[in-house]
């Protein structure tokens, strides 16, 4: 009998020292895998970056967040909201992000900042295509690290829906671009594209491409945007009011606008059913409006078809940021040291300014 | 369900918790539910076959032990067998197409060997029709064997086993070393042997670097599986017969097939090359040819035309076509003749006091690399006259003009850069274990954890990043499932 016990016991010695190195290996095994995985990740700062930047700013401190697509980033240019309003803004974007991306963008985001406004890119009224592409997926779903959220953007993405356990587990789509693996594709946390860790999400696109003003007659006919899109931005507007936040749709200048016109026309008459912001009655702004005058050139403040360049950023974030300053109720954050980072991205930005072709400002002689 | 499948991790993960959660009498009715699942999965007629067979084995088992007759076994192996051959021959000959049952062969030889031991009574028969079912179909086996006995296998199957810490440790290391071989490596050198079936104008390097890559691509592969099911299988408690041992260090063609496929060729010694030389008409034989040809030789006969019957059936059984006779013809020549001439081998060796080992063994290494290459060039064309037109290139251009061009038209520098390694990591950990056989199971013991976990680690990322699989690689099969 006694020995017996001492026989039990020492397999339970043994079982216990089993578990316990079983549970150690699974968990330095998981965070090998989790480190390759990371680095397999492109860090583009044309989506991931941007949004795994998101979670550096410090809790509740951004005051405008703008979520949209590439002519989001590219044209929201928050060093000028800063410099010429103080206005603390963060640009929450990606490459063609459709809605139902950012609805689930947007609700990562809410997890950390009560931002006084949530300026919404329209831009994704006009697209036609009901799911997104791997390229995309990736870059806009990716640098969300919440599983419920990531994984409920794929969803939405996915048309083929036994493909989700590949993207949640990353290595099925990601494992064969080990041979464009670089060395900063390994820093944690990323360089954001070399833009350093004040970076608000700002994109320049810096080329200069000759457009004219659209010329189209401006109408309220009203085109149907894709179900999709709009069963999401529904939900966006949903968000927006069941978390009390001020939603401003923004339709940004573009060259191309005569196309996109009755969508934006559709978007806003959706808009105007959640009646999101109620500012002066107005849901939004288009600034393709043919009756804002503000200074911007389509000759010279376009870097293609759709994105402004620098001087095109500048130009539209001055008006915008006048526009925000007049409706909202946003303090002039310049001065505060909870708000250094900003200070310091503007700083940075301006600095390089004259280097950009696009900037429209001489470079200094040496 | 592919054993490369994350769903087969899932589902063998499933049955192991299940397993050892269960009370030990029932445990193995797990491996049984498991075994059901995968083989269903695999398609409900392969399925049928499959139980058909066991019950054949089942009831065929219990007559034969009440009976002793040689009717009864010839009956049920007729069958049996017959099944087997109609299913992997009738669509070469017709040109219909079968369904084939996954593991045809795997469970087909298993429950021939197990009748054919009731039937010499080296085994009692089984009672419940159930573990039968077990032993025939057990998942672990069905994609690509080992081919088991009962004795083997049949009480490990069903008698349940404790939960021991080394058998998980080792079943563990094993399973993730066979994904590393299958997936790293041999699906990586699968497009070397598309690069021979498609080139032209080839140099004879390029053709024997391929067949060297194509005999490294298939060990890997089929190892590489075999080192899955059996480090999953020992998680169980359950030791699969091992298949391979390190079979490119065999000084010696039979050595080579000795350390091959070690079941299939057990398989085939015990069930039918004993029987016809130890056969009455080759007792007869010899002794009518001893006048002729001498004591030794004339008993070396018998085996060696034996042998040559039992290869041409192996090459027979890993597909119906020309090539394959050629295959097993080959090495079954080769295997007679060097049986044949072992005696005068002897006498020149002790003539020469040449060692059996030292400085000759490189010599004998090389020889038999030789030879086991040439049998490759048939193994995978499709025609012999194919694999002889590769053959022949292969002692015609040696000109290394373009060396690193032509190697890039395969693949890319890194996959190079990733096959070489992982193929020189395959290389370390045979030499070690040919040098220490049970160097792998002693890594599995706790007290070196600081040397296995890195290991493992190391593997198993490698695995997740350079593994092929997913979007672009069609890796889901491997060589020997076929056959």
């Amino acid at each position: 009998m006694k020995e017996e016990n001492r026989q039990e016991k020492s397999r339970a010695r043994v079982l216990t020292g089993f578990w316990v190195r079983t549970l150690c290996f699974v968990v330095l095994a998981i965070s090998a895998l989790g480190y390759a995985a990371y680095a397999l990740i492109p860090k583009s700062d044309y989506g991931i970056c941007s949004m795994l930047n998101f979670y550096n700013q410090p809790r509740d401190s951004i005051d405008v967040l703008v979520v949209g697509t590439s002519i989001g980033y590219a044209g929201v240019n928050t060093n000028v909201l800063w410099e010429e309003y103080g206005i603390a803004a963060y640009d929450l974007c990606s490459a063609e992000q459709p809605f139902w991306i950012t609805y689930y963008q947007l609700k990562e985001a809410l997890k950390t900042q009560k931002p006084k406004v949530i300026l919404l890119d329209a831009k994704p009224a006009i697209y036609t295509q009901d799911y997104s592409k791997k390229g995309r997926i990736i870059l806009s779903t990716y640098g969300i690290l919440s599983p419920e959220n990531r994984i409920a953007a794929i969803k939405a993405s996915l048309e083929d829906q036994s493909k989700l356990r590949d993207y949640i587990l990353v290595f099925p789509v990601l494992h064969n671009g080990y041979n464009k693996i670089t060395e900063d594709m390994f820093a944690f946390p990323p360089t954001n594209g070399d833009r350093g860790s004040n970076w608000k999400g700002f994109i320049e696109e810096d080329a200069v491409e000759q457009h004219s003003r659209p010329s189209f007659v401006w109408n309220n006919v009203r085109r149907n945007i894709n179900a999709r899109e709009e069963e999401y931005v529904r939900k966006i507007f949903e968000l927006a009011e069941e978390e009390g936040i001020p939603l401003f749709v923004v339709c940004l200048p573009n060259p191309d606008y005569n196309n996109d016109h009755m969508y934006m026309n559709y978007l806003w008459s959706i808009a105007e059913e959640y009646n999101v912001s109620g500012i002066e009655g107005e849901i939004g702004i288009n600034y393709n409006d043919f009756e804002l005058r503000y200074g911007l050139r389509y000759s010279s403040c376009f870097a293609d078809w759709q994105h402004l360049n620098v001087k095109g950023s500048i130009i539209f974030s001055k008006k915008l940021g006048e526009d925000l300053k007049a409706w909202y109720d946003l303090p002039d954050r310049r001065g505060d040291e909870a708000y250094s980072t900003w200070q310091a991205a503007a700083d940075e930005w301006y600095e390089k300014l004259p280097e950009f072709e696009s900037s429209g400002v001489e470079a200094k002689q040496e | 369900m592919s054993i490369l499948s994350l769903d087969f991790l899932g589902m063998a993960l499933a049955a192991l918790i299940l397993y050892y959660a269960l009370p030990m009498k029932i445990r193995w009715l797990v491996l049984l539910a498991a075994s059901g699942l995968f083989a269903a999965l695999a398609g409900w007629q392969g399925a049928a076959h499959l139980a058909g067979a066991a019950l054949l084995s089942w009831g065929g088992g219990l007559l034969l032990e009440k009976k002793r007759s040689r009717w009864i076994l010839a009956v049920c192996l007729v069958i049996d067998i017959g099944a087997m051959a109609f299913i992997k021959y009738y669509p070469t000959i017709s040109g219909a197409t079968l369904f084939v049952p996954l593991g045809l062969s795997y469970f087909t030889f298993q429950t021939a060997g197990y009748l054919i031991d009731v039937y010499r009574k080296k085994v009692t028969a089984e009672r419940n029709p159930l573990k039968s079912l077990l032993f025939a179909g057990y998942f672990l086996q069905l994609p690509q064997g080992p081919i088991s006995t009962w004795k083997e296998l049949g009480s490990q199957l069903t008698e349940g086993h404790r939960l021991d810490p080394d058998n998980i440790a080792s079943g563990f290391q094993r399973m993730v070393w066979g994904y590393f071989k299958k997936m790293v490596l041999a699906d990586r050198l699968a497009v070397m042997t598309d690069a021979l079936l498609k080139g032209e104008d080839m140099p004879g390097w390029f053709v024997l670097g391929g067949v060297v890559l194509y005999a490294i691509r298939l060990y890997a592969d089929f190892s590489g599986g075999l080192d899955i099911v059996r480090g999953i299988s020992r998680m169980f408690g359950v030791r699969l017969p091992e298949n391979f041992r390190r079979p490119f260090f065999a000084d010696s063609v039979a050595d080579y097939w000795r350390r091959w496929h070690i079941t299939l060729g057990t398989w085939f010694r015990s069930y039918l090359l004993y029987p016809l030389v130890t056969s009455k008409a080759a007792v007869a034989f010899t002794k009518a040819v001893t006048p002729v040809f001498g004591k030794k030789t004339a008993r070396a006969l018998p085996t060696a035309f034996a042998t040559l019957l039992v290869f041409v059936l192996i090459g027979i059984w890993h597909m119906a076509s020309w090539n394959a006779v050629i295959f097993g013809t080959y090495f079954g020549l080769v295997m007679a003749i060097s049986l044949l001439l072992e005696p005068m081998w002897k006498k020149i060796n002790k003539g020469l006091h040449l060692p059996k080992k030292g400085w000759l063994l490189p010599f004998k290494l090389i020889r038999t690399w030789i030879l086991v290459l040439i049998a490759q060039y048939f193994a995978f064309t499709f025609e012999p006259a194919q694999a002889w037109s590769l053959l022949q290139q292969t002692f015609a251009n040696w000109d290394f003009t373009g060396f690193a061009e032509r190697c890039e038209t395969v693949m890319p520098v890194l996959e190079w850069i990733i096959a070489g390694s992982a193929a020189v990591i395959l290389l370390v950990i045979d030499i070690i274990t040919e040098i220490k056989n049970n160097f792998c199971d002693g890594l599995a013991k706790p007290k070196w954890f600081w040397i296995r976990w890195p290991a493992l680690i190391v593997l198993i990322v490698a695995i997740a990043v350079f593994g092929c699989y997913g979007e672009g690689f069609d890796s889901a099969s491997f060589v020997y499932t076929q056959f």
